[in-house]
């Protein structure tokens, strides 16, 4: 039904997809399986038309889809449903189901709440369809999700870690749907990185890694064992510091009974002075949560850290930077840095008071000499520092980030993807960075989802699965498997 | 060269003005006039600054017209009640007090700054009428000299322009080298990164909207001057050529760009619009019309 071939494509120099090979038949659920970042998002964007592919062949029925777009892949019959749903939130749900189907010139409403209210009890669930639809769970989101894909005659149904939101009752019926839908010849692409559900439901399986097609295999003919080595698989490189194997780490910060509506359990963890502490765990399962509960950003509703025998709760942002604290965020554009303002105000921006006088007033002098300083200890590659942030390379705006950190008396780094939309020589020197940081007694919280890097910087790796902590792993037994058996909750 | 004309192509209107003016007119580069014409943008430059200011921060301030007119009336009802330096005290205190509340509403209670300010607007609209009963209330005896303040000159230049320039200067090296102005501008741009950087944005916002409200007092106070009367209905449709002024001067409505310089600027290419057509003896009906198509010409000129 549909058929993908040698499909490539590129973000600028990031290459998403290089030659993904995908067969998907009528009447067969197809698992699509790889680790965070293994290029499945863009591969459904590519296969619903959101986003335009490279090269490659993509065929659909047994005719080639030259051009995409999603109106196109709409009429072909491809439906998608995305992590983050596409529901209006403000219309019922009879709304949202018929949203952008024109039967009808004119609403008629009884009509419209009579089919909506079929449709979902056709599929098994029994939801309200004059509810506006912000008032449901998000499951019952997922559903009329669901319902609104099937409103319109669909030849392939796409499913993006559908069950992540769901409850194990509904997991149930969601299966029974698929199969019910697979029976009527239906296509489908089912995302997950559960693997219990890819072996119950699925009859394919292919594997994703680095943007490329590792294999498509008969579920029947797998197990878990087999779909993990199959997820790993590779070398890794010499980009990381050497690390001074006879480095001793004490004095360690302990976090105690962390909890709050983000995590599931209450969370116990340490972290010694001169380690890098690296979280991982699949996307959605708290890690940035850990971080920012930290900061004092993400209130907590219990839970303490201990550090030289006092112990403190984080209440606010501001306690927390008096105390040491310092937080490099994910998201460099929109809570990093100030993108359209000069390197050296970003510089300044987390301690003004160092380059001010009592009565607030900047001195230049002495602004300058601070930001030689962080400049050169950065190796910030830059024309002049009164250029806006946003005219430096990733590698070097995310340098800048740090500088703002480095700029206090900074006694633990919280960093949250430290090499995103950095290139990979700019990755070396902030792998470099941290690593000297650590040594020189920062405590180092570092989350990623990069695995390579994860398992190249981090003296232990804690795992995060849906908001508990699902195990550490010291440095001696790193292994691309057992992290991932650990974030996927495989034993 | 194109970048130096994109980056002053406020300056390089301002100019064109004044050539343009001095040709149409031989009023207009008179003494006479020139004065004339400071005292006229004095008010309205003073209200703009403070404008700019929350427009940096990404909100708006609708209320400005309403508490110059409020402070009209507050001052020239205080002028009949106590001594003139407590009358002006006490109106500054109360024209604080309006920008206390606005910004209060706008960074802790997340109102949207338009939303916010509109019912300041009203609010405070109202309350000039209620307390003046709805008629010009003529300033006392004993506060005359408010008159001499907003009326005299310094070595041929009005008061009230040194006023403005002086609160300009204040505002252009709060922006320039201080703390506080660092702040409000990072904060414009993205306010997510600077909460994030430990500043405590809420004060922040809140401060732009009592500075405003504080230039604005100032321009209320000279506008009593000016004229000797306290009157519940002036400043109608004033935040809205503030507003004006701030975006010819090249700001973004959506916070973090331009310069207090530029909107003084603004304000003086407005000012000078208005004076010439004057001189040149257009009718209003005609000025406003012009006045809006001005605007609209300066803005796409900057956006090349």
């Amino acid at each position: 039904m549909l058929k993908l071939t040698n499909v490539y494509k590129s973000y600028g120099g990031v290459k998403a997809l290089q030659g993904v090979d995908l067969e998907v038949k009528g009447g067969e659920i197809h698992a699509l399986l790889g680790e965070n970042g293994a290029g499945k998002s863009t591969l459904m964007k590519v296969i619903s038309g959101a986003i335009a592919y490279d090269s490659g062949n993509i065929s659909f029925i047994n005719k080639e889809v030259k051009t995409n777009n999603p109106h196109i892949s709409k009429e072909l019959g491809i439906s998608i449903i995305y992590q983050e749903f596409s529901l209006i939130p403000d219309l019922t749900v009879a709304e949202n189901i018929f949203f952008g189907n024109n039967t009808y010139k004119w609403i008629k409403w009884e009509q419209l709440y009579k089919e909506a209210r079929e449709l979902i009890q056709s599929l098994g669930f029994d939801i309200d369809v004059r509810k506006i639809t912000s008032e449901l769970s998000i499951a019952q989101q997922q559903i009329v999700e669901i319902a609104k894909a099937l409103s319109k005659s669909i030849k392939l149904l796409i499913l993006d870690e559908p069950s992540a939101v769901l409850g194990s009752e509904e997991i149930k019926k969601l299966f029974t749907l698929l199969k019910k839908l697979k029976e009527k010849g239906i296509g489908i692409i089912y995302i997950s990185h559960h693997l219990e559900e890819l072996i119950e439901l699925t009859d394919q399986v292919t594997i994703l890694k680095d943007g490329k097609t590792i294999g498509t295999v008969r579920t029947a003919d797998v197990n878990k064992d087999i779909l993990i080595s199959m997820m790993v698989g590779r070398e890794l490189n010499q980009l990381y510091p050497v690390k001074n194997p006879t480095f001793k780490f004490d004095n360690p910060i302990e976090i105690k009974g962390f909890n709050s509506k983000h995590f599931n359990s209450p969370l116990n963890f340490k972290v010694y002075k001169g380690e890098i502490l690296g979280i991982g765990g699949l996307v959605g399962s708290s890690r940035t949560e850990i971080l920012q509960s930290l900061f004092g950003n993400f209130p907590i509703d219990e839970g303490t850290i201990e550090v030289d025998n006092t112990s403190f709760k984080p209440t606010n942002i501001s306690s927390m930077l008096t105390r040491g604290w310092g937080m490099v965020q994910e998201d460099r554009k929109a809570l990093g840095g100030v993108l359209e303002r000069s390197i050296k105000e970003n510089i300044s921006l987390a301690n003004l008071k160092k380059v001010s006088n009592r009565y607030g007033f900047i001195n230049p002098n002495k602004e300058k000499l601070v930001l030689d300083e962080l400049i050169t200890r950065l190796k910030i590659k830059m024309g002049n520092a009164e250029d806006n942030l946003s005219s430096l390379s990733g590698g070097n705006q995310q340098k800048v980030i740090l500088a703002k950190w480095l700029n206090r008396e900074l006694r633990v780094l919280l960093i949250d993807e430290p090499t995103r939309g950095v290139d990979v020589g700019a990755r070396y020197e902030i792998y470099q960075i941290l690593q000297n940081l650590a040594y020189s007694g920062v405590y180092i919280i570092m989350v990623s989802s990069d695995m390579e890097e994860l398992l190249g910087i981090s003296d232990r790796i804690m795992i995060m699965k849906s908001g508990t902590i699902s195990g550490i792993l010291e440095r001696k037994n790193f292994s691309e498997e057992s992290l991932l058996r650990m974030a996927i909750g495989a034993n | 060269m194109k970048n130096y004309i994109l980056k002053n192509n406020t300056l390089i209107i301002f100019i064109l003005l004044l050539f343009v003016s001095s040709i149409l007119s031989d009023s207009f580069l008179t003494i006479t006039n020139i004065s004339n014409l400071l005292r006229q943008v004095a008010p309205i430059g003073l209200v703009s600054i403070g404008m700019f200011l929350v427009i940096l921060t990404g909100g708006i301030d609708l209320s400005v017209g309403s508490i110059l007119a409020f402070i009209g009336v507050v001052f020239a009802l205080l002028s009949y009640e106590v001594y003139y330096p407590v009358a002006l005290l006490l109106s500054i205190i109360f024209g604080i007090l309006c920008g206390v509340i606005s910004g209060y509403l706008v960074a802790y209670q997340y109102i949207a700054s338009f939303i916010a300010t509109l019912a300041m607007m009203t609010i405070v609209r109202g309350g000039g009428f209620l307390l003046s009963k709805g008629a010009p209330i003529t300033v006392g005896e004993h506060s005359s000299s408010i008159l001499t303040l907003a009326n005299g000159t310094f070595l041929g230049i009005p008061y009230s322009a040194i006023i403005l320039f002086v609160s300009f200067g204040i505002v252009y090296v709060l922006l320039k080298y201080h703390v506080y102005g660092r702040k409000v501008i990072a904060l414009g741009s993205n306010e997510e990164a600077v909460r994030l950087s430990g500043i405590n944005v809420k004060q922040i916002k809140m401060s732009v909207y009592v500075l405003a409200a504080l230039l604005t007092t100032i321009a209320a106070l000279l506008m009593v001057g000016r004229t000797g009367v306290g009157t519940p209905n002036v400043g109608v449709g004033m935040e809205l050529d503030a507003i004006a002024a701030v975006v010819i001067g090249g700001a973004s409505l959506s916070g973090g760009k331009g310069t207090v310089f530029h909107t003084l600027l603004g304000v003086f290419i407005l000012g000078m619009i208005g004076n010439i057509m004057n001189l040149l003896d257009v009718t209003s009906y005609l000025q406003q019309l012009i006045k809006g198509v001005i605007i609209i010409l300066a803005v796409i000129f900057q956006k090349r």
